[in-house]
């Protein structure tokens, strides 16, 4: 049985089709990538895959149970977590705080458990100095904060949406050794990402999306090499 | 440091609940309507904590108001639990128009709930059977028959009420739940939270506590009518309390509502026919100058000492 797996997913936006048809596997405990051109529709597939968007058609299932229709808090307490593209802390609220958001109602803690998981989680990030207000916070941290906040929700699967992004190569390099980190824990991992490099080093498997469509699926190695994904990253020869 | 904090309230407890040993009745009767007004907005501060902004609470104060009275008149309840009944009323109407009302959001919502209050106050008017009609409905007496210290101590039970909802609020999982969905309510349901139930939930209690204020008004004075108990002051007068006194807090609409209420008294007295422009005044200087309000503006002067 796969771990997640859509069937003929699809979300249009008015005559735009974010997603068009998209049918494809998660396999327990691996790291997928997923890669693509800017508007190729990979955030879109996080957060149709997390409830926030309803697909258009198409079903999806989550360990054999159909998840087409919940809602995302539901999908979250399953074990579907995720960051987001551009940070989104929690203002009012302490770094502490904001990780607790996750353990409260991702798992449904009480406030002093939810308050110890959040520590463990905050030292797991090397986050230091955790009562600290997030105005304080560089950007790293930030992000690093985000990924303590969706794990503390405890996530069987976990989508890291541009992680990388902005961030100088040593911090990379702690990003790519903090995600297999994490996948050590047994934890799924989907990865959008558009720095190559990080890719290579970290998935099993990638998904190529293109228009909304899966055009390529294999081992790093493979669908770099497939000329549909250099056309669409490169555009047609001339 | 804690301790000390806890003798502070209990101290602060034992003074208000002997106010009435050393002040007279005129005094009292001040305080009554500053705790009236106090109730009301932290109830309003508390449904701000999760991002939405009510102008409905006169409505569902006049609701409250009118079931206690029409209750306690029609069904010989006794007044103190008609006035509970009216918060329960109000509570009970919040959560069947919440269900529909709380799809929407920001100034959507804000404005229906004006919409909401004045619809209220329409229908009362045109049920003259029920409600006594435009003329509204007078009590067989004032609760307590006007015993002042008595009434006084019903509306610190009220605005108790208040304040103890509001802590509550802020020292459980509510607080993460309003906090979060009011930032962002995408990252709230991606960590879990039941955006639409706690919403329901926070319009629900915040529209009973207005109820209740409400019907421990109409008993106060023995008499409910359209314009009387439906005054849109109990929508305008607590937002600007809690806006100068500060947002998303405890003490700032308790000392929004100490102050202003202080300042409305005094002015009323100086200045019989200008003093709500003085009043607006004030409130337009609070929003210019402190926006965080006299709380917010005091609690960061002393974070900045304190890193100093």
């Amino acid at each position: 049985m796969p771990f997640l797996k859509t069937e003929n997913l699809t979300r249009h936006f008015g005559g735009i089709a974010a997603l068009n048809h998209v049918s494809m596997e998660f396999r327990e405990h691996e790291i997928l990538g997923i890669i693509g051109p800017n508007g190729a529709g990979k955030t879109t597939f996080i957060n149709v895959i997390a409830g926030i968007y309803l697909p258009t058609e198409g079903k999806m299932y989550f360990n054999g149970q159909n998840i087409s229709d919940l809602p995302a808090h539901k999908r979250c307490r399953l074990g579907i977590a995720r960051t987001f593209q551009l940070v989104r802390p929690l203002q009012g609220l302490s770094l502490l705080e904001n990780v607790m958001v996750g353990s409260l109602f991702g798992k449904g803690f009480g406030q002093r458990e939810a308050r110890e998981k959040a520590i463990a989680l905050c030292e797991f990030l090397e986050l230091s100095d955790i009562s600290r207000d997030i105005t304080r916070m560089t950007a790293l941290e930030i992000k690093k904060m985000e990924i303590a906040h969706a794990l503390a929700t405890q996530p069987k699967l976990l989508f890291l949406d541009e992680v990388m992004a902005g961030l100088n190569s040593d911090e990379t390099m702690e990003m790519i050794a903090l995600v297999r980190r994490i996948h050590s824990r047994g934890i799924t991992i989907g990865i959008v990402e558009h720095v190559m490099r990080v890719i290579k080093e970290l998935t099993h498997r990638v998904v190529v999306l293109d228009w909304g469509e899966v055009i390529a699926e294999g081992p790093y190695e493979e669908v770099s090499n497939d000329p549909m994904v250099i056309t669409a990253y490169l555009g047609e020869e001339a | 440091m804690r301790n000390l904090r806890y003798l502070l309230y209990i101290a602060i407890l034992i003074v208000l609940i002997t106010l009435p040993l050393y002040t007279g009745v005129y005094l009292l009767n001040v305080t009554d309507i500053i705790l009236i007004y106090l109730a009301l907005a932290l109830s309003w501060d508390i449904l701000l904590r999760s991002g939405q902004i009510s102008f409905g609470m006169a409505g569902l104060f006049g609701v409250g108001g009118y079931a206690a009275g029409l209750i306690h008149l029609n069904a010989g309840v006794n007044p103190l639990i008609s006035i509970v009944m009216g918060g329960l009323a109000a509570g009970l109407l919040a959560w069947l128009i919440g269900m529909a009302v709380l799809q929407l959001r920001g100034m959507y919502f804000a404005i229906v709930t004006l919409a909401l209050a004045e619809i209220f106050r329409v229908i009362v008017r045109n049920l003259p059977d029920l409600t006594g009609g435009p003329e509204g409905t007078v009590l067989p007496s004032a609760i307590f028959a006007g015993n002042s210290t008595k009434t006084y101590w019903l509306v610190l039970v009220v605005a108790l009420v208040s304040v103890i909802a509001s802590e509550i609020f802020r020292r459980t999982r509510i607080h993460f739940a309003l906090t979060s969905i009011r930032n962002d309510e995408v990252v709230a349901k991606s960590s879990g939270i039941d955006v639409f139930k706690y919403l329901v939930f926070i319009f629900v209690v915040t529209s009973a506590i207005q109820g209740l204020t409400g019907g421990a008004y109409a008993h106060i004075y023995g008499f409910v009518s359209p314009e009387g108990s439906f005054s849109i002051d109990f929508t305008l007068l607590p937002i600007a309390m809690a806006l100068l006194g500060g947002m998303h807090s405890t003490w700032g609409p308790v000392v929004g509502a100490v102050v202003l209420g202080v300042i409305s008294e005094f002015l009323k007295l100086k200045i019989p026919y200008g003093h709500l422009l003085v009043y607006g005044l004030i409130i337009v200087i609070a929003i210019l100058f402190f926006p965080q309000g006299i709380v917010g503006t005091i609690g960061q002067k002393l974070k900045k000492a304190h890193r100093a």
